[in-house]
């Protein structure tokens, strides 16, 4: 029970790890633009996914002990844990599937693409997590105000992420001649966007059921399964582009 | 027949039905809005028919009421842990059910189906190979619009798949069925997610078939690209149904994951665990990951016919072996997911016949888990003439030599196990004790292929036909027979006629072996495999006809089993207590078993296996509490 904070306290280690986030974000674009040093970006993306799979996803409640009586809502809420958590290693291998085409077939070359709108989504994204995550200690405190508040937020900011990259970058990509029969870095790069951006839409329609129980009160600071469960998969998306923002922007020389 | 049409399984017919026809209609409506072809050969074209398909499974999924609860929960409303059940009889098995026992007979049932059906294209196109020369199949017929030789191609990838996806089902409905059972659990552990898994099968099956009647493929199971880029539409169905298949494994090993760690009763341990039931981790494990990958690599492919997209086309800069290696990543991985549950069934029964504890019982639960890790990284001895790398053949050589390891610690065991046993032979036994003489054929030919050298002449010739379907017969359908003869007392309180049983396993195996050594025999004289015809001059043609004579035998004996299943349902003799005087925890209580299960909890109190042992004990159930309400969740 060592890990339960008191409300400020959460708060206060989502802004320390939202700022690391950040640092390190930045410092994965400025390694990328100046030395191209793979294996630091690699690194850097592997620390970033820590920080996320600890403080925001809390991987290690999956080893919280649960109340041994079968029917009561804490034991089934591990269970439910150990299932979502399941589910996500099973979807993460077809992001690695994804990830291994796109290193089979463009190797250290990445497709031209724009700088600034990748920075700018992966930034969004990023702040979207550090909103969900408030949101869910809110919850949690039983601060339903404070929750829809920080949801409404990670929404419009999912929603920006998701129109950014479906409206903005595609088009702007398919201008420059990359397009998704172009060739196999056209291929990849629809693919890899297509498939994460399809998991973004899955977690907004996700927060919007989860907003509109919290409307009928169904949640309550001790029983509010639905919410950590849309707030891990929320995470686990930001997770899924912290290693395909560098696959796609970062890592090799241009095409 | 009314009762029967408003069952959810012809409601989500009607529905996939309709399902298709929307997505189809309403592609076909953008296209002729844009002014693009709104016909093709199949009346729709191919962007309609892969929205229809999938449309189709959604509308199944939707219609027949298999998410109806979720639907409810996302919308606020809570539901019963476990609903009454609504159904008796046989209704029961055609609408939802939330209970493990009905979904588990509800897999056996369809697996069975689909082996009836993959079968009998087998026996199509094994007739047609009776006879050098083209007979029936012949170049000037047409079915479906394909030739013979097309259609030959298309029953033989179709056979596959079909098979594949049978194995699947059934591996699924004997977890589903006896694992709870053995954990003393009243369900799995999500009974919503498990009656889907089953569920979202049933049209996957219905794509399947979709595909013969839409131009076929001629690609086999495996739809390389760039064949596959190219066959009919039909390529679309096969796979959009191999995606939606992948989807019932994939939630149903979650499922039974999530079941064995959380739902033990009490003392159960892992080292405690009944043999079947590590089994059944190790196969979930590789089915929860590794099957996404042969959901991508289809999905690519489709996504290359379908928007131009270059992953596999060399003309843009694609790859084609790049899809063999994300094929295989699942597809080699695959048969340990048919064989490891078939070999813990063997480990699991063998005590009991032998009445003696299994040797090694850590050694073998750990070799289930061996085989299961070893088999991630042996996928590219598919390959060793692709084309690949060559530097990856020698790593891939020899971690698929380490796999002949694990295997052997379970073949030791069973034979230290059957040493000095007071041995019985009900059927069950003799479908075990097959399995594994069958199974060491499969294993004593798998190292041949393995090793590079020996590889690039075989590759590609009935001797990896042979081999295979040594393994599988092996590894899944023997087991399968020899499970179902097992727990059918427990299922339904009767046990299946003894003397069709006998003459079940007296026909199969005898025929099977001589199919098999007969593939083998024409495979290393040079026969290839995936071919409709071969030159008479070959001399093949004797071999052929005792192979087509042999596989109508088998075909035989499945039909007197599946008359004895259905049979013994009714008219079966009367076998309500522990029939085959085994330890296992399902087999103290009164069959059939109640809804949930044990009407009391159990406690295990000592080893699972010590057959033989005076005065030891496997599980203790608790004193009956009188008037003591279960409490409904």
């Amino acid at each position: 029970m060592s890990h339960i904070l008191d409300k400020s306290s959460a708060f206060r280690q989502g802004v320390v790890i939202f700022v690391y986030l950040a640092v390190l974000t930045a410092l994965e674009y400025f390694v990328a633009v100046t030395f191209q040093a793979v294996s630091i970006l690699v690194m850097v993306a592997v620390i970033k996914a820590a920080l996320i799979l600890y403080y925001y996803m809390h991987i290690y409640k999956l080893n919280e002990e649960s109340d041994a009586e079968a029917h009561s809502y804490s034991f089934k809420t591990g269970t439910n844990r150990l299932g979502l958590w399941l589910f996500l290693l099973s979807d993460s291998f077809v992001f690695a599937g994804l990830m291994a085409t796109r290193v089979n077939l463009l190797g250290l070359t990445r497709p031209h693409l724009n700088q600034i709108l990748g920075l700018a989504v992966t930034t969004v994204l990023l702040v979207s997590s550090f909103f969900m995550n408030r949101g869910e200690t809110a919850m949690a405190h039983g601060d339903k105000k404070g929750f829809v508040t920080n949801v409404l937020i990670t929404f419009v900011l999912g929603l920006g992420f998701l129109l950014g990259v479906v409206a903005v970058e595609w088009p702007l990509a398919a201008e420059e001649g990359l397009t998704a029969s172009s060739g196999a870095a056209g291929a990849v790069f629809y693919m890899m966007t297509g498939m994460h951006a399809f998991h973004v839409l899955t977690g907004l329609i996700f927060l919007l059921v989860v907003l509109n129980n919290v409307r009928k009160d169904v949640y309550s600071a001790e029983q509010h399964w639905g919410v950590e469960a849309a707030a891990v998969y929320w995470h686990f998306v930001d997770l899924v582009w912290i290693f395909f923002y560098p696959a796609l922007y970062l890592i090799g020389r241009l095409l | 027949m009314k009762k029967f049409l408003s069952t959810a399984l012809m409601r989500g017919l009607f529905w996939q039905f309709v399902g298709t026809l929307l997505g189809a209609g309403l592609i076909t409506g953008i296209r002729a809005a844009l002014g693009l072809s709104v016909t093709d050969k199949f009346f729709f074209t191919e962007p309609a028919w892969v929205l229809g398909g999938f449309m189709g499974v959604l509308f199944f999924l939707g219609g027949n009421g298999s998410v109806s609860d979720w639907f409810k929960w996302a919308r606020g409303i809570d539901t019963p842990e476990h609903h009454e059940e609504r159904y008796s009889g046989w209704e029961k098995y055609f609408n939802v059910s939330l209970d493990h026992k009905v979904i588990g007979i509800q897999y056996i049932v369809t697996a069975l189906l689909l082996i009836s059906i993959g079968g009998l294209f087998a026996l199509i196109f094994r007739t047609e190979l009776a006879q050098s020369q083209l007979q029936f199949l012949t170049v000037d017929m047409k079915l479906f619009g394909q030739n013979g030789p097309q259609l030959y191609n298309t029953l033989m990838s179709l056979h596959g798949m079909i098979m594949i996806v049978s194995i699947l089902l059934g591996i699924a409905g004997i977890i589903n069925y006896v694992v709870p059972l053995m954990l003393g659990a009243q369900d799995m552990a999500f009974p919503r997610l498990n009656a889907f898994s089953y569920w979202v099968a049933v049209p996957a099956a219905v794509l399947l078939l979709m595909s013969l009647v839409l131009g076929g493929f001629g690609t086999g199971w495996t739809g390389y690209p760039p064949l596959s880029a190219r066959a009919p539409v039909g390529v679309q169905m096969f796979f959009l149904g191999v995606f939606t298949a992948g989807w019932s494994s994939i939630l149903g090993a979650l499922n039974v994951l999530a079941t064995v760690i959380r739902m033990r009763s009490k003392g159960m341990v892992a080292m405690r665990m009944p043999i079947f039931v590590w089994a059944a981790v190790a196969t979930s494990i590789i089915a929860l990951t590794a099957t996404q990958l042969i959901g991508l690599s289809f999905q690519l492919v489709m996504f290359q016919r379908l928007f131009g997209m270059g992953f596999f086309d060399p003309a843009k800069g694609g790859n084609p072996v790049l899809f063999q290696h994300l094929f295989w990543f699942y597809s080699h991985p695959a048969v340990y997911v048919f064989v490891l549950p078939g070999l813990g069934v063997i480990s699991e029964l063998l005590p009991v016949f032998a009445r003696k504890p299994l040797f090694g019982y850590r050694w073998v639960a750990m070799s289930s888990l061996g085989i299961a890790l070893v088999g991630f990284v042996v996928w590219a001895h598919h390959m060793f003439t692709s084309g690949m790398n060559e530097y990856l053949r020698l790593p891939f050589m020899y971690s698929t030599l380490l796999v002949a390891i694990p295997t052997g610690v379970k073949f030791f065991s069973w034979v230290a196990t059957l040493w000095k046993g007071k041995i019985v032979f009900p059927t069950p036994m003799l479908f075990v004790l097959g399995g594994i003489v069958v199974f060491l054929l499969g294993g004593l030919t798998g190292p041949p292929n393995a090793t590079v050298s020996v590889d690039l002449h075989l590759h590609d010739t009935y001797f990896i036909v042979g081999h295979f379907h040594d393994t599988i017969f092996g590894g899944f359908v023997f087991p399968f027979f020899a499970a179902l003869y097992y727990w059918f007392p427990k299922a339904t309180g009767r046990r299946m006629n003894e003397t069709l049983g006998k003459i079940h396993f007296w026909l199969m195996t005898p025929s099977f072996f001589v199919l098999t050594f007969g593939m083998m025999r024409i495979g290393l004289l040079g026969m290839r495999r995936r071919i409709v015809d071969y030159d008479p001059a070959l001399g093949f043609d004797t071999t052929h006809l005792i192979l087509t004579i042999a596989g109508y035998l088998i075909g035989l004996s499945v039909l007197i089993f599946i008359y004895n299943f259905f049979n013994s349902i009714k008219n079966g003799e009367i076998a309500d207590g522990n029939v085959w005087n085994s330890r296992s925890p399902e087999w103290q209580v009164p069959s059939p078993m109640p809804t949930h299960n044990y009407d009391q909890p159990f406690e295990v109190v000592g080893e699972p296996y010590d057959y033989g042992l005076p005065g030891s004990k496997y599980v203790e159930f608790a004193a009956p509490a009188k008037s003591k309400h279960i409490t409904k969740g």
